[in-house]
């Protein structure tokens, strides 16, 4: 498989493995099973793996090795893409109401009701693609393009975190309260990212997402509980 | 202990940053400037990756309540109760003596490094603070720190000599840059710009990135956009403005503009040092030449540590055309 493997120095700390650029399940198998045989094989020259789409950069000790070192070290590297499965998990999430201020116009801008808005968002099984732009936020793939709705043309300046949003095609979970520009349908009480836990992140790459909506009885009992 | 009675800017503790949570879209944060930062480590007999207050533009006034062995790395006018002491030197604080640490002169950040280090509770390894994700928090006035625990004796008085410190005042330098990554979103009329202007640094620069202003970067008609992808910092993004944004220690881990190059590694703490209106040119390096970069860089450093660790002597060396300083025997 090493003839679609594209090696590129990242700068002299890094070195950037991308596959076909394009963005779809298959490529992104093969990227988290090669940064998982990256991390298994025990490289003392290794930092760490960023995997993203269809490429990942392995962060190296430029001290013990360099590119022309970890590249071979990579060529070496069997895995199969095959065998690659995140882990599923689920997302209770709060659909409109203050939660939700924009599943109204989701719901209008793409001509259906708001309960069939809930009903498309939540039924896929999405991907995590990767984590990137804000620490725990993942790149979630799958969404029913029925219900894609363009940006605010004016961001908010305070999305609280957990909101669950639309941008265009793609559908995503703030993990951090940040200013942004998604339509916000609903909030999910489960905190994405939480600094004083190891991992930090709810998510991790290559995981499954499924969405279950709740009520609000639900949220509350949810957010009271320490997670 | 210290309390810290007077914060006028941005004032972080940071060490030599977190790795290992990138994938989780976590940045590796730590101190923008490493050379500054790890002297600063070294003069009060710590290990280079301690942490330490880092400082933008004007130090913080504080108190020590207790014993201890400071140092200020920068080019600052620094205090202990009123009266002037010297940047680059360690000296002994006792018990009710306050420091007070001016406006730095040339450069952007300064940093203050405590014999034992500043005392923290890691976050995902590190004491580096990345505020945006509740790890740590800027320093306020009131704030208290404890420093790690450390023999104070023959600490103090260490003193880098004048021609090994760092220059920061150039209006203009040139970094290297690995070049190599989304080539094919340029054409090579906006390679060639890339590498032969002066781009300069906007006010809209921060510890994420710095966005620089210049002659415009050309794409090629595969445009800015890319395929999401891993970033690290020196990463130099070109947006659709075709105006470059470096990428600097809490940059976020992915991006989706193009990539024209990585500056060396080595290089990095210098540009991070320029102010808003100071320029940067760009001189390609090949792989190769930026990890010498690195290894010289490293070789400095250690020659430094066990120079100010009594381990190595400094001789002064004058020819005609340059003065410099070489090391010699343990």
């Amino acid at each position: 498989m090493g003839e679609t493997m594209n090696f590129k120095p990242l700068g002299d700390s890094a070195l950037l493995i991308s596959f076909r650029e394009v963005i779809d399940e298959e490529t992104n198998d093969r990227v988290h099973a090669l940064a998982g045989a990256i991390e298994k094989a025990g490289f003392e020259w290794l930092v760490e793996v960023v995997p993203a789409y269809s490429s990942l950069a392995v962060i190296y000790d430029a001290k013990l090795i360099d590119f022309e070192g970890v590249r071979q070290a990579i060529e070496r590297i069997e895995f199969s893409a095959e065998k690659f499965e995140g882990r599923l998990v689920e997302i209770p999430v709060l659909y409109g109401g203050e939660h939700g201020p924009d599943l109204e116009f989701v719901a209008e801008y793409n001509g259906l009701t708001p309960e069939e808005v809930i009903e498309i968002h939540s039924r896929p099984i999405y991907r995590v693609y990767f984590l990137g732009f804000l620490p725990g936020f993942a790149y979630l793939g799958g969404m029913d393009e029925r219900i894609a709705t363009p940006r605010l043309e004016k961001p908010r300046l305070k999305v609280p975190a957990g909101s669950v949003g639309i941008a265009g095609k793609q559908t995503g979970i703030y993990p951090l309260e940040s200013p942004g520009g998604w339509r916000i349908i609903g909030r999910t009480p489960l905190r994405l990212f939480n600094p004083t836990r190891d991992p930090p992140t709810l998510l991790r790459p290559g995981d499954r997402v499924k969405f279950v909506p709740i009520d609000e009885e639900e949220f509350l009992s949810l957010s009271n509980r320490k997670i | 202990m210290i309390e810290l009675l007077r914060v006028p800017s941005l004032l972080t503790v940071q060490d030599s940053g977190r790795s290992g949570y990138r994938k989780l879209g976590v940045p590796i944060s730590g101190f923008m400037d490493d050379y500054s930062a790890r002297i600063a480590n070294y003069l009060v007999g710590n290990p280079g990756n301690a942490p330490l207050l880092e400082f933008l533009l004007t130090g913080p006034t504080l108190k020590f309540n207790a014993s201890a062995v400071f140092a200020v790395a920068g080019d600052v006018d620094v205090k202990l109760n009123g009266a002037p002491v010297d940047p680059w030197t360690s000296y002994w604080a006792k018990r009710g003596d306050v420091l007070e640490v001016g406006v730095v002169k040339s450069g952007l950040y300064g940093y203050i490094a405590f014999a034992g280090g500043i005392k923290c509770e890691p976050l995902l390894g590190s004491c580096s603070t990345y505020a945006k994700a509740g790890l740590g928090k800027p320093l306020k006035a009131g704030d208290v720190l404890n420093l790690g625990y450390a023999i104070l004796t023959g600490r103090e008085g260490r003193r880098l000599p004048e021609e090994l410190r760092p220059d920061y005042s150039a209006e203009e330098i040139t970094v290297g840059v690995v070049l190599g990554l989304d080539l094919g979103h340029f054409t090579e009329e906006g390679v060639r710009t890339f590498l032969s202007e002066a781009y300069t640094i906007t006010p809209e620069s921060d510890r994420m990135g710095y966005r620089l202003d210049g002659r415009t970067i050309e794409h090629s008609e595969k445009g800015a956009g890319i395929v999401t992808g891993p970033l690290v910092p020196g990463t130099v993004q070109v947006p659709p403005n075709g105006k470059p944004i470096v990428m600097m220690r809490d940059a976020q881990t992915t991006g989706g503009y193009a990539r024209i190059g990585v500056v060396t590694s080595a290089h990095l703490h210098r540009l991070a040092q320029m102010r808003p209106g100071f320029k940067v040119r760009f001189g390609e390096m090949s792989v190769e030449d930026a990890r010498n970069e690195l290894f010289k860089k490293e070789k400095t450093l250690e020659a430094i540590r066990l120079f100010l660790e009594g381990r190595l002597r400094a001789y002064r060396i004058k020819t005609e055309k340059m003065e410099t300083i070489a090391f010699a025997g343990e």
